[in-house]
């Protein structure tokens, strides 16, 4: 049922020497490690030494009572699983106990296979809480408070931005040279909230289909081209040189020529951004009949495992590099793109060797060439035939 | 003799937001302690022990605030500092509230991002001043 290997350990609270005996033998049979205690002060005691997965506990107890043990269970650890046993269920009590951090409650009497029902559920949702918890942060933000997360993303630079004004309003007589600095640094506030929503439009017109419904014949050759002209210089400057190893004859593919140049746009200067002075990007690409394979790789610093995973989620930036400037959707949008065009995006990296990003695109046939394609195979079919007829050839 | 200036510790992840609250609360004459993550926020408040601390929570993560804010209160020494948290999550999910009697989140003050500096500045002084107050006395 679990994966874990140590059993796991559950305490039992109650002053009723027969149920904390009835609860031991129950639940040590299906394999838990049982802790049992007859009063609140020593429960919560075990609780803190012990970090059971489960508490079981008695609301009707002398000295501290149930509720009371309850809410400081909780408090310690929100994680521990509490059942309580009431002897008086009535939907008040129930409710109180399930406001104070409670997950269920059992009334008296129960049988072995109620109770065993009821620990085993309590602990199925500990360890699906506890696996949700490990799942990175950051997606869980993603699937649940995406919009928050959104919102979050948008509001920290305004928040900065007005917090600076506010202070140039207040301190209108600070030194010249601090004013100047909180301008300039609202002013890369400002910039970064362009460039936000500027890539979640073109996000959101990726998946609107806006940016790429057309279905034309693209070459990139001249798509990526045109592109590494365009960073050629700024590149240089930056110590990294450009390298294309296109085919000469160019390479069609099926797209949006919007779409393209922005995919590529956005893996390029990823690679440029994220390399290393002296460092080298190349793309190059493979075709076969029915794919055009680019591969987009640099020589930078790499993305370390653990990240690859997400590296493709919105916002997700690698911690160790938020320094660089960046609006955490490029990749969503290379992802999104690839996938309306039914492509695929892969990638492969070493830390401190470099990243290779691999698109697969729907390579693009000519209609006329398929026709022509399939004329030469029939008449080379027919002159097969005819030479087989002819064996000497007359 | 002017006292010693107040220490004030600020725990954000941004550090624009940090250089501005921070330069207005400087030029009203308090000591600002900077750190960018709880983790750090928690080890200087350790170190330094400041008179008040403002708390972030969305850092890197999205409860990270209201963690540091518990272990802060589990730290004997930190138990009784002021902690006000400044945080744009109310603002965002008007629909996330925390009900006061919710012991987990024992801050002092709440501020929504972006903070009216005035009004921070004035509980500042007035939270300051009782806790002198409540030392002052026998």
């Amino acid at each position: 049922m679990t994966d874990q290997t140590e059993p796991q350990t559950i305490v039992v609270i109650d002053d009723d020497r027969a149920i904390r005996l009835s609860c031991q033998k129950i639940l040590s049979k299906s394999g838990f490690n049982v802790e049992t205690f007859d009063n609140g002060a020593h429960g919560l005691e075990a609780v803190a030494r012990l970090k059971p997965a489960l508490a079981v506990v008695d609301l009707k107890m002398p000295g501290i009572s149930g509720t009371e043990v309850i809410s400081r269970i909780h408090e310690s650890d929100p994680g521990i699983v509490i059942i309580v046993i009431t002897g008086y269920a009535t939907i008040d009590t129930a409710v109180g106990a399930m406001k104070l951090g409670a997950y269920d409650f059992l009334p008296k009497p129960f049988s072995p296979e109620e109770l065993r029902l009821i620990v085993n559920r309590g602990l199925e949702r500990r360890r699906l809480a506890l696996e949700s918890h490990r799942t990175e942060m950051e997606r869980e933000i993603l699937k649940h408070r995406f919009i928050t997360f959104v919102s979050h993303q948008l509001q920290t630079p305004l928040v900065a931005i007005h917090q600076y004004l506010d202070v140039l309003n207040h301190l209108g007589d600070a030194d010249a040279a601090k004013r100047r600095e909180w301008i300039d640094r609202s002013l890369k506030r400002t910039e970064q909230l362009q460039a936000i929503i500027k890539d979640w439009l073109t996000l959101a017109k990726v998946e609107g289909g806006l940016y790429s419904r057309q279905r034309a014949k693209v070459d990139l050759r001249e798509t990526i081209t045109a592109i590494i002209d365009t960073y050629e210089d700024s590149a240089a400057a930056e110590g990294v040189t450009l390298e294309d190893r296109l085919p000469e004859d160019g390479c069609p593919v099926v797209g949006d020529p919007n779409c393209l140049s922005v995919l590529f746009d956005n893996l390029i200067v990823n690679a440029i951004k994220y390399n290393k002075p002296n460092g080298k990007v190349t793309v190059s690409a493979d075709r076969t009949a029915d794919e055009v394979v680019v591969s987009v790789s640099d020589t930078g610093v790499g993305i370390p495992e653990k990240y690859r995973k997400m590296l493709f989620n919105e916002f997700f930036r690698i911690e160790e590099l938020k320094k660089t400037t960046g609006t955490g959707l490029g990749l969503a949008i290379c992802k999104r793109i690839v996938s309306e065009l039914g492509g695929r995006i892969s990638l492969e990296s070493e830390v401190n060797v470099g990243s290779t990003f691999r698109v697969q695109l729907l390579a693009w046939r000519d209609p006329v060439n398929v026709e022509q394609e399939e004329e030469r195979q029939k008449d080379a079919i027919s002159n097969d035939t005819a030479q087989e007829e002819n064996p000497d050839g007359r | 003799m002017t006292p010693p200036k107040k220490k004030i510790l600020m725990v954000d992840d941004d550090p624009d937001y940090v250089e501005a609250v921070s330069s207005f609360l400087e030029a009203n004459g308090y000591v600002v302690l900077k750190a960018h993550d709880g983790r750090d926020g928690l080890k200087l408040a350790k170190m330094e022990h400041p008179d008040l601390i403002l708390m972030d929570v969305m850092m890197k993560e999205r409860t990270e605030g209201f963690f540091t804010v518990q272990q802060m209160r589990r730290t004997a020494e930190l138990e009784a500092t002021p902690i006000f948290v400044l945080s744009s999550l109310y603002s965002q999910a008007p629909d996330f509230r925390i009900p006061p009697e919710a012991g987990w989140l024992a801050h002092d003050e709440f501020f929504s991002k972006p903070v009216n500096l005035m009004e921070l500045l004035e509980k500042i002084r007035n939270c300051l001043a009782e806790r002198a107050h409540e030392e002052a006395r026998p």
